[in-house]
């Protein structure tokens, strides 16, 4: 019961972002807050690129959303695969242990290091 | 059959069905004979209904159980019992919670958060439940630090963002 009304509370916020992603361009308008640590230091974050990267994505341009950013187009399949094993974490374990395998997070640590400090070297 | 013990603490075995009568057990025995992957509640067993009695559980089953593994995997080895995967299901890593944080919130504290992602399943895997456990815990305010901070510096970032534009 809790878990069905936490569930639909996030697809209901989920869908009201979706629709602010869609409906504003982040490169056009002043709502959209700018990375702080790029702000901060210059650099920019792993995530940075990512508001305007959804807004691509949701008009369907993924050629776009790569540019903006492409760990963020990458990991996406990769989180939607993780949240659902995340569900089933007591019914499934053997699935969620796979995902959280050692060997797989180090991957993705690695990778995210290497992004961060690639698109500050080449930008 | 042969049956190795461990009751409160405490090593038996291997003994036979016969042998474990004489031992005084109680309901809060794990036992193992080869064949089995892994131990398991003496209640478990049908065939050994009689050689113990009934008592209420022990109030801390799971230190019960990480000093039980430890103990376990020392003196089983030789009879060709290998240390398993714990049949717990492993604590949260935390990890998807983590990328989204590291990828949404503008805050690269997100890293360290996957670092204990990490630390969980290494633990977890070595048969450290109550490390992973902890790890688990600390990952996941790591997680909660990221989003928070995120939010909170979102008026900084418009701060900025004016103070550029002025």
């Amino acid at each position: 019961m809790r878990r069905t009304l936490v569930i639909a509370l996030v697809v209901a916020v989920l869908l009201v972002l979706g629709f602010i992603y869609y409906a504003l361009d982040p490169t056009a308008s002043a709502v959209f807050p700018r990375c702080t640590f790029l702000s901060l230091t210059g650099y920019k974050c792993p995530g940075c690129g990512s508001q305007r990267a959804i807004h691509a994505l949701l008009h369907g341009d993924v050629v776009g959303a790569f540019r903006y950013n492409a760990l963020l187009l990458v990991a996406i399949p990769w989180i939607a695969l993780c949240l659902y094993a995340e569900g089933q974490r007591i019914r499934n374990p053997r699935l969620y242990a796979r995902l959280n395998a050692p060997l797989l997070i180090w991957l993705f640590l690695a990778i995210l290091l290497l992004w961060w400090l690639l698109r500050n070297i080449f930008n | 059959m042969q049956y190795w013990i461990n009751h409160n603490g405490v090593q038996h075995g291997p003994v036979d069905i016969d042998g474990m009568k004489e031992l005084g057990l109680t309901s809060a025995a794990y036992v193992w004979h080869e064949g089995l992957a892994d131990w398991v509640k003496i209640t478990q067993l049908p065939e050994l209904q009689g050689t113990y009695e009934m008592v209420e559980q022990a109030a801390e089953p799971v230190v019960a159980r990480q000093s039980l593994e430890q103990q376990g995997a020392a003196v089983q080895q030789p009879q060709g019992y290998e240390q398993q995967a714990p049949s717990e299901p492993c604590p949260p890593t935390n990890l998807v919670w983590a990328i989204i944080a590291t990828v949404l919130c503008c805050i690269p504290t997100g890293i360290v958060a996957i670092y204990f992602a990490l630390k969980v399943s290494n633990k977890y895997r070595e048969g450290d439940i109550e490390g992973a456990k902890r790890a688990s815990e600390t990952g996941a305010w790591w997680c909660i630090a990221t989003i928070v901070l995120g939010i909170l510096s979102l008026p900084l970032g418009f701060l900025m963002m004016s103070a550029g534009a002025a």
